[in-house]
């Protein structure tokens, strides 16, 4: 929660205003000079840009000369270039500031463009999304938040293991046995399975799970009502009766609520990146030397 | 007060406000109600997970090279692909996996040593980013980072967590008082209770089940006590208390209960004890932090604080030794010849020590519990990945792609040629839980009463009842659930004394993964105590131990017959109701090809005869000087006939090469489920 108040405040604020800073108020932003190698691609060409508009936006704020990082970082470089000076560490930043050292050295060069980058990607109060938004984003993005549909059905089962050649003539009378039951539940016939219920609940990708692929379209394919079988598994035969089914769902926004707000946050971030990084790229006025 | 403990009071009060923020926010409405799935069932339902899961938040993942987050092992238990490393030098990944069906249930459990170490470093606004160590780190990531400067940071802060218990300390670069690391650290663990809220299914779909945790990762002088911490919800502890915080486990107990189990905010926790099998045999050391004997108060607080244990995983099985104790000559699987983690970490061969495994802690259990009225091991049984690589439940054979690096084990040990990891390693198992539904309160409820087992990986179903009048009959009851649940306890109970009883009586029913082999046979193996000793005897109740299946070498194709399902009643018939006993469940399947089999057929080597050739490339590669060709390599291909040669009677005495034969890994394993125990505690 504190954390990235700092970094709005401390860090990204200003950051964040480029786009009404060069965009809304249509103000003519730097001209830089990016050098790139001869052979360039352009897609190198076009991260050199971005990282050069980047690295002049954290200077233009004056983070090389007031990040602690940057701080810690130059005097340390000092003290290994004067291990006897007798100079204090402010004095040795000023010397390493003067030297322009800021502007070449690879550590102060990553840490200036990771906080360009989190702040081109931290989402402000105002586009954190609102109720409405997460409720229009879930029914938008249905496919990321539907659930399966489920089937209700009765199962009896013949155990190869149990009944080995007995099986086919098992199975024959519990066809039978099954077509007179009627409406009544088939309590008390075949055999058990750990797990297995004589009325369940069950997805197809479950089913497919727990008993294979012949048993779980069958079940997706029979007639509500009627027994269906035998369906051969790993296990044995199968007998199955859909008592019903459900249609696959989007749950209600009370219930996957932090489910939907990360998706959204995660489009978000990217949203303001390009956002951001968009604005800065058209403000500027970029000139590209190649060099071998 | 000292600076580091007002420090560290600001910091915890700080985490607190947060907490209690997410809190909030997840309280909005949404209810975490008994009953909510639409799948409900009060005899219970199978459930499949895994607690034990690394991404590149655990500091060695990370340095093995894995970019893999927290959203990609949830992506991956729910069955989408992920990428994985080694990276090319442009970062694209080299591999994908996928997980061949969703997991149930999963907990993260990255390390809590280093979660906010790594943030720190990788963090340029953070005042320990610039630190020589944070430096180090950032150059062992790079893609050209030589093996010398990976293992050189590696160990340096790796080896804080093997410190003795009064030493362990945070690394340099956390600062002064470890402020850049606790802060970092809650910042990180903040996170990763909301991406557990995130990833929840709380719909009535109950699709997946997450519950924050991480792993407490203490290993003083190199000896594996590691533990992960589960909470069942989204109350959750200010920080993620790791060995430096809390160098003792009853430290760590104690806090766990002061900050969450006797909060009175609903926060309810639970820590899982893995991989004793390279402990070298102090995990179940009669022996509290003060260097006394256990108390009654201690052994309480054990037996409230871990009610299951990890009997497998990536780092072996911790059931039994091969010899200790009693024959059992199945105690043999995925044992890894290593005594403790560092020896594991650099393959160096030691013997085990059996007092590390869980037939002595039931035995020593039962011992304490007769002198001290409670026993501190009375473990449920879990099983687990250990992926370091974000992928939960991954533990099929046919596509093991290695427990860390994948490619670059340590990065600094390459692996052997052709294999994804060293080959004592092996893919892991799953953890197995009969509740209600699927969801928290549930799920959890049945690892506090054990209702539990491990398998190590298939997913066959087992259920194992213990009661005093079962009939030998039950088996080919429909409703034999119903009835057993009605009249005894399911696995994880304890049976209560019944004067007017002869013998206590089991049933054990068990179905095949119908992804995997036929079942073989189902064993109970009882142990109990007599006298001041306690004994181990193994009972065949169903199946057929000789039925002559195999798999062929060279396609691992399965051959013969199995079971599809198969069911037992046995009764103890050398029972004595004075003995303290313990009985559980192994169910084991038809041979089948063992990973590096798998890799060795799909790699079309010859497995059957030594590959000279490629000995000599590999020696020149990277085995020492002093190693030797002549012998069999089971990295480089399993020359049996040659290593059946060997006289393994005194290993220690070979030649190097040579010995290695004796500890050569099998082409062929009996994937297994091994249940929790039934207890049987004689009155009073």
């Amino acid at each position: 929660m504190l954390r990235p108040l700092v970094h709005f405040f401390l860090i990204g604020g200003l950051l964040f205003s480029a786009k009404s800073v060069y965009e809304k108020s249509r103000i003519e932003g730097p001209a830089i000079t990016v050098r790139v190698a001869v052979d360039a691609t352009d897609a190198n060409v076009e991260t050199a840009v971005r990282e050069a508009i980047l690295l002049n936006e954290a200077q233009r704020l004056g983070w090389d000369r007031t990040d602690p990082i940057v701080y810690t970082h130059l005097i340390r470089n000092m003290r290994f270039i004067e291990p006897d000076s007798p100079d204090d560490d402010l004095a040795l930043f000023q010397r390493a500031i003067e030297m322009n050292m800021q502007a070449h050295d690879p550590v102060v060069r990553a840490r200036l463009l990771y906080r360009a980058r989190e702040a081109l990607t931290f989402v402000p109060e105002d586009r954190m999304p609102s109720r409405a938004e997460l409720e229009e984003h879930r029914r938008t993005h249905e496919d990321r938040f539907e659930r399966e549909g489920r089937v209700r059905f009765q199962q009896v089962f013949l155990s190869r293991s149990k009944r080995r050649e007995a099986l086919a003539a098992d199975a024959r009378e519990m066809r039978e046995r099954l077509a007179a039951l009627g409406d009544s539940a088939p309590a008390g016939l075949g055999d058990s399975l750990p797990g297995l219920r004589p009325e369940q609940s069950a997805t197809p990708s479950e089913l497919k799970d727990d008993y294979g692929a012949e048993l779980a379209v069958a079940v997706g394919e029979a007639v509500v009502g009627a027994w269906r079988g035998p369906v051969s598994s790993v296990y044995g035969l199968h007998f199955v009766k859909v008592i019903g089914t459900e249609p696959a769902y989007v749950p209600p926004l009370d219930v996957i609520g932090a489910e939907v707000r990360a998706d959204r946050l995660r489009e978000i971030r990217e949203e303001v990146r390009q956002e951001r990084m968009a604005a800065l790229r058209e403000a500027y006025r970029i000139t590209i030397e190649r060099a071998p | 007060m000292p600076r580091f403990l007002s420090s560290a009071l600001w910091l915890i009060a700080l985490a607190m406000t947060v907490v209690g923020c997410s809190d909030a926010e997840s309280r909005s409405g949404i209810a975490d109600d008994f009953g909510r799935c639409a799948d409900f069932d009060p005899l219970r339902q199978l459930f499949w997970g895994d607690t034990h899961i690394h991404t590149e938040l655990s500091f060695d993942a990370n340095m093995q090279g894995t970019r893999t987050t927290v959203d990609d092992a949830y992506e991956f238990a729910r069955g989408e692909p992920i990428p994985l490393q080694p990276y090319n030098e442009d970062g694209t990944p080299t591999r994908m996996a996928a997980i061949d069906r969703p997991l149930d249930f999963v907990m993260l459990s990255d390390h809590a040593e280093f979660l906010g170490t790594l943030k720190v470093c990788n963090d340029p606004s953070s005042p320990g980013y610039g630190a020589r160590q944070c430096v180090d780190y950032r150059a062992a990531q790079q893609f050209d980072a030589s093996p010398q400067e990976v293992a050189g940071i590696f160990v340096e802060l790796n080896a804080l967590t093997a410190a003795e218990p009064q030493r362990a300390r945070y690394p340099e670069l956390c600062g002064p008082a470890d402020e850049y690391c606790l802060e970092a650290g809650m910042d990180v663990w903040r996170q990763v209770v909301s991406d557990a809220e995130a990833a929840y299914d709380r719909s009535d779909a109950c699709e997946l089940t997450t519950f924050p945790g991480y792993e407490w990762s203490g290993g003083p002088r190199l000896k594996n006590l590691h533990r992960n911490v589960m909470f069942k919800n989204e109350k959750v502890t200010a920080l993620p208390y790791n060995y430096f915080d809390e160098p003792y486990a009853e430290g760590l107990w104690a806090r766990l209960r002061e900050e969450c189990v006797d909060a009175g905010t609903g926060c309810d926790v639970l820590t899982i004890p893995h991989n004793s099998n390279i402990s070298e045999g102090i995990y179940f050391q009669n022996e509290m932090a003060n260097g006394e004997p256990f108390t009654s108060e201690y052994v309480e607080a054990r037996n409230a604080m871990e009610p299951v244990i990890e009997v497998y995983q990536h780092k072996g099985a911790s059931e039994c030794l091969p010899g200790a104790a009693t024959a059992d000559e199945l105690c043999g699987f995925e044992v890894i010849p290593f005594s403790n983690l560092a020896t594991t970490n650099l393959e160096l061969i030691t013997p085990p020590d059996p007092k590390g495994f869980l037939r002595h802690a039931y035995g020593e259990g039962m011992r304490l519990e007769a002198s001290l009225g409670t026993n501190p091991f009375q473990y449920g049984i879990t099983a687990a990945t250990d992926t370091h690589i974000s992928a939960p439940g991954f533990v099929a054979e046919n596509d093991f792609k290695g427990h860390g690096g994948a490619g670059q084990p340590n990065r600094f040990l390459p692996p052997p040629p052709g294999f994804p990891d060293v080959e004592y390693l092996s893919p892991g198992g799953l953890t197995a839980v009969w509740a209600e539904e699927n969801a928290r309160d549930a799920i959890f409820s049945a690892l506090r009463r054990k209702e539990t087992f491990g398998t190590s990986g298939p997913r066959m179903a087992v259920r194992m009842f213990g009661g005093w009048d079962y009939p030998s009959d039950l088996c080919n009851a429909s409703d034999l659930v119903a009835q057993a649940d009605a009249a005894g306890v399911p696995m994880g109970g304890t049976l209560e004394p019944q004067p007017a009883s002869s013998a206590p009586v089991f049933l054990v029913s068990a179905m095949q993964d119908s992804n995997s082999a036929p079942l073989q046979r189902i064993q109970i193996v009882k142990g109990w105590l007599d006298g001041d000793d306690y004994q181990v005897q193994v009972f065949e109740i169903a199946g057929d131990a000789n039925n002559g299946a195999s798999a062929d070498l060279d396609t691992c194709e399965l051959q013969g017959e199995g079971f599809g399902d198969l069911c037992g009643v046995w009764q103890d018939a050398d029972f004595d109701p004075g003995q303290r006993a313990y009985y559980y469940a192994r169910v084991l399947e038809n041979p089948s090809c063992r990973w590096t089999t798998w890799q060795c057929s799909a790699a079309e080597y010859d497995c059957t005869d030594w590959d000279y050739a490629a000995c000599v490339q590999r020696k020149q590669d990277f085995l020492p000087s002093d190693f030797t060709c002549d012998c069999c390599d089971p990295a480089a291909g399993l020359n049996q006939a040659f290593c059946a040669e060997v006289d393994c009677r005194d290993p220690g005495l070979l030649p190097e090469a040579e010995e290695r034969c004796c500890h050569q890994v099998e082409p062929t394993i009996q994937e297994r489920a091994w249940t929790s125990p039934i207890w049987y505690q004689p009155p009073s």
